[in-house]
């Protein structure tokens, strides 16, 4: 089942409706997954000694080598998440598709929809404008997802403003997930402070939690295809550029691929799940990458088993 | 500036066609709103400047493309004084005629004149125009390089470009004459003869050229600043002359040389030198004022053993450099070919006519008394070669018949120095009737004064020598008083009648009875010397005196002179030296003072005794080298020669422009001309209205790949 255009995805009705459309093209890509939220996971065979629960002495063992061993589990624990969601100004390009910002916000609503639906605890700390807090702090009930979404539209309707960056958002996340360990995943461009955002994005994986970046581009960003004499407004400040985009095409791309390459080798050495996403791809896509991605590194235990 | 279609700036306004695509290109500009402007602004950081300087290049760049077109349309072009003749533009005839003479190296504010004669002839060149036939006649003497009236002026330009001042005087009449002719034969009515020059008076030798109306205009351009410069300053040997100076020893010389300031200032104390080889022996002064000739006279002695020598007087430093020296080859033999005929030889020694001169001439037979002698009868006389000979002495020689006399006197014509002493041989009448073209004089009868007495009477009556030219190089070496003369006592003389056709005749010295005792005359380039008394004693004691060997051997030097003389024959720029050919030579090499050479070999030698050499266009020595059959070149130091300079050329006085053919009077004031001149600018425009489109393409492909 090939999966929903961008585009298409923002022709749908709400958010939630959004969100749980982009999962289940995204769960239906993920064939192997074993994601039937099994709360008690067996761990391995332990010989029985005195003490231990009988009900839990596996008998098909018994029968097979005549002794008595008991099945230990492995109790998945309430997984929380840090879901960041990048509205600065620079979010705010869209081209003639589908906007950065919009297209973040459909990642984290599914996300999030995917995370409380697994009963895990999931946040959600919007950035970009200073002068809005738009933290939501993680919690696992059903009910929470609409507080979640709420804010997303919130977000999406106000429009990416704001010069606040990725690091100072991060910085913050890191005082509140000090106690424990989580999975931290931030949508942005990163074109506010690409390199800062990395060092934190690094930081917080060294301090034991798992981290995902979304390096959220618009295809016009990616490939600079203008043509034709073009006066290039700044998105964050009053900067204008006047020039010939043909003239200087070589040399942006050149310098954004020096920044590609210097955020994702920061990342990946860092241990930080790197997935740059272009907007013009799928949001299905992006989550089934991403599920993917967690598949492999866990092995067959959900994706963001701890 | 002017321009000469002005209509055409209308479109000038094209200039606002740039700017307004410029401005509208602007607000054509699509507006986007980037987010990732760092990298935009860090890959412009370094370009942004150069892309507005780009834009703003191309702007000015494309303005003024837009601007210069219709300036070049329009011809703009600007007026000047400038230096130079009123040329004429268009399809005509035109002669230049340059003034190569050696004056033209004159130099006077550190330009030359030969310098601004080429500048001038590129500028008329220039005004004439392409369509106008040209032709370049040079006006040194002699100079044979012209060229054929022509269109090709790159051709031309390139001729004038080189043109290098000739050692030649000016000879500007026949050049004119020349371009004159040349012009005859073109077909356009407009000709025209610019003549390029300093106008040296002494170029202008001769009947005019043409006369006004019956030939070309002559313009005449003055390429000397008269206004700074009246006449320019020149100071030149015009002349040496060199001379044995027996006071001086047999090696003395005195130099003279003549100096002329052909100024229209005085010229003091201006230094002259003169070197022998390659020594400057000495030093002196020179004051001359304004057109004055001077003579500065040297004194100087000859290295021993060195029979030929380089001569040369130079001046100072002066504006025009070239007649500053003038050189001198000499010759100064030491030993004297003298030829005495004995008409009176006898077996006795003592009573042989030439005992006592032979004697005088060569003491005590030493091979340093400066005379080889050779005696013989009158007999012998047809078998000699009188060309080995300097002078002969005919001693008491009976009268010869007319052949033989015929004989010694051209050789005498030729330079030979003839000594005729008298005696009982001697008949009057029949030397008056043969031998009168050796004699000065004719003779008449011979007297003896003291016939019939004796002892002390005879020595009272006897004539004396009184009076003698002490000036005259043959008594230079005697006091006024000098007893070793003045004692002698003749008892015979012969007296002489009138003078024969010999010129300057002069009488040397006189007896007491103030008859002739020396007659001096010149013959052609000889000279005679007649002494009317013997050479022995038969006559006179003069003999037995201290005084009669100086006399004689004076005597001798003196008719010798024509060796001395032939330092003299110089040779001028351009005229050919004689070289003389031994029988057996087969190559001459001639070396030019700037080391070129030329051979003459072959045919051009065979059977001949005497060659023209005629490449002398440098002043300075010419070196001769001989080889025989054996082939090994060998220096012939008696055939060298020295080339000079023909002083005429020094004389830089302006022409009297009254004697120049030209209609206008106005226009032929010797000075600088000077003419409105039109200089087009729409050259320079349009060739930078090329560069400008050049750079606007280098700046739209080249910066469109930043």
């Amino acid at each position: 089942m090939p999966f929903l255009d961008p585009m298409d995805i923002a022709q749908l009705g709400s958010l939630p409706l959004k969100a749980r459309i982009i999962v289940e093209g995204a769960l239906t890509g993920l064939h192997r997954a074993r994601l039937h939220g099994s709360s008690v996971e067996f761990a391995e065979h332990k010989e029985y000694s005195p003490g231990d629960e009988i009900r839990h002495i596996d008998w098909k063992a018994y029968g097979k080598v005549d002794r008595y061993y008991v099945k230990q589990y492995e109790q998945e624990s309430q997984l929380t998440v840090h879901l960041l969601l990048d509205a600065s100004s620079s979010m705010a390009y869209s081209g003639d598709g589908v906007g950065k910002l919009e297209y973040a916000s459909y990642l984290i609503a599914s996300l999030a929809h995917l995370l409380i639906g697994q009963r895990d605890r999931v946040g959600l700390s919007v950035f970009g404008d200073e002068s809005i807090d738009g933290y939501v702090p993680p919690r696992g009930r059903p009910a929470h997802l609409r507080d979640l979404f709420a804010v997303i539209d919130q977000v999406n309707q106000r429009g990416a403003r704001g010069s606040e960056t990725a690091a100072a958002a991060l910085e913050r996340i890191a005082e509140l997930t000090r106690r424990r360990r989580s999975l931290i995943a931030l949508a942005s461009d990163l074109l506010a402070s690409g390199s800062e955002t990395a060092r934190m994005l690094r930081m917080l994986r060294a301090q034991g939690h798992d981290v995902v970046l979304f390096h959220v581009l618009h295809p016009d960003e990616i490939e600079f295809p203008f043509e034709g004499l073009t006066v290039f407004e700044s998105l964050e400040d009053d900067r204008k550029l006047l020039a010939s985009p043909q003239v200087i095409r070589r040399e942006y791309l050149r310098r954004l691929d020096a920044f590609l390459d210097q955020t994702r080798s920061q990342c990946i050495d860092g241990g930080v799940e790197y997935h740059l996403v272009s907007t013009a791809q799928p949001v299905e896509q992006t989550l089934l990458d991403f599920l993917t991605s967690r598949v492999k590194l866990t092995g067959n235990r959900p994706a963001w088993s701890s | 500036m002017e321009f000469l279609a002005p209509i055409m700036l209308v479109g000038a306004a094209g200039l606002l066609i740039p700017v307004v695509i410029h401005l509208i290109g602007r607000q054509r500009a699509k507006v986007v709103r980037f987010a990732a402007m760092d990298f935009l602004l860090g890959s412009r950081r370094k370009t942004a400047r150069r892309f507005k300087l780009r834009e703003l290049l191309l702007l000015v760049v494309r303005a003024l493309i837009c601007l210069a077109i219709p300036i070049v349309l329009a011809k703009p072009f600007a007026s000047c004084e400038a230096p130079g003749p009123r040329v004429a533009h268009g399809p005509q005839a035109a002669v230049l005629v340059i003034d190569d003479s050696f004056a033209v190296m004159h130099r006077s504010a550190g330009v030359s004149l030969i310098e601004r004669i080429k500048e001038q002839a590129l500028s008329i060149l220039e005004q004439l125009g392409p369509q106008a036939e040209v032709a370049v006649v040079f006006a040194a003497e002699g100079t044979e390089t012209t060229t054929e009236l022509s269109r090709d002026h790159l051709r031309l330009r390139d001729m004038i470009s080189g043109v290098r001042a000739s050692n030649r005087p000016a000879d500007s009449n026949t050049a004119l004459r020349h371009a004159a002719q040349l012009l005859a034969g073109a077909d356009h009515q407009r000709q025209t003869v610019f003549l390029l020059s300093p106008l040296a008076a002494t170029g202008f030798r001769g009947e005019s050229p043409w006369s006004v109306g019956n030939g070309p205009t002559l313009v005449v351009v003055d390429v000397v600043d008269r206004e700074a410069d009246p006449v320019p300053d020149n100071l030149a040997i015009t002349d040496v002359k060199v001379e044995r100076n027996p006071n001086s020893g047999s090696r003395g010389i005195r130099v003279t040389a003549g100096v002329a300031n052909f100024a229209d200032r005085d010229v003091v104390e201006h230094e002259i030198r003169l070197r022998v080889g390659d020594a400057i022996v000495a030093r002196g002064l020179i004051s001359a004022g304004q057109g004055e000739r001077q003579s500065k006279q040297f004194l100087a002695t000859i290295p021993p053993g060195s029979r030929f020598t380089d001569v040369v007087v130079e001046l100072g430093d002066d504006g025009l450099a070239i007649d500053n020296r003038r050189y001198l080859r000499i010759e100064l033999r030491e030993e004297v070919n003298v030829l005495l005929v004995d008409g009176d030889p006898h077996t006795i020694r003592h009573q042989d006519e030439l005992f006592y001169l032979e004697a005088a001439l060569r003491p005590g037979d030493r091979s340093d008394s400066g005379a080889t002698l050779r005696t013989a009868t009158v007999d012998e006389l047809p078998d000699i070669e009188l060309d080995n000979f300097d002078v002969m002495v005919l001693a008491n020689v009976r009268a010869m018949a007319r052949e033989r006399v015929s004989r010694v006197a051209k050789w005498v014509e030729r330079g030979g120095g003839l000594m005729v002493a008298l005696g009982d041989n001697v008949d009057a009448d029949a030397y008056n009737r043969t031998m009168q073209p050796l004699l000065p004089q004719t003779l008449k009868d011979p007297i003896e004064v003291a016939y019939g007495s004796r002892g002390s009477e005879r020595a009272e009556r006897a004539l004396r020598l009184t009076k003698w030219e002490d000036e005259h190089p043959v008594f230079a070496v005697f006091t006024k008083d000098a007893p070793g003369l003045r004692d002698a006592r003749f008892h015979t003389v012969m007296l002489l009648g009138p003078t024969t056709r010999v010129d300057d005749r002069r009488v040397l010295a006189r007896y007491t009875n103030a008859a002739a005792a020396l007659v001096e005359a010149r013959s052609g380039q000889g000279r005679l010397m007649l002494l009317t008394s013997t050479v022995d004693r038969d006559w006179n004691d003069l003999v037995i005196h201290p005084g009669y060997l100086p006399l004689m051997q004076q005597i001798v030097r003196f008719l010798a002179r024509k060796q001395d003389e032939r330092a003299r024959e110089l040779v001028l720029i351009g005229r050919s030296a004689l070289l003389r050919v031994a029988g057996d030579d087969t190559r001459l090499e001639i070396r030019a003072p700037d080391a070129s050479r030329m051979v003459i070999e072959g045919a051009r030698l065979t059977g001949r005794k005497y060659m023209r050499f005629s490449d002398t266009h440098q002043p300075g020595f010419y070196r001769v080298l001989a080889a025989g059959q054996s082939g090994e070149p060998r220096h012939r130091v008696e055939a060298d020669f020295a080339v000079n300079v023909d002083s005429r050329g020094s004389d830089l006085r302006p022409v009297d422009a009254a004697l120049l053919p030209v209609a206008d009077q106005s226009q032929a004031e010797v000075g600088q001309a000077k003419h409105k001149r039109r200089v087009e600018l729409w050259h320079a425009i349009a060739i930078g209205l090329m560069l400008l489109l050049l750079v606007e393409s280098v700046i739209s492909l080249r910066w469109a790949r930043i």
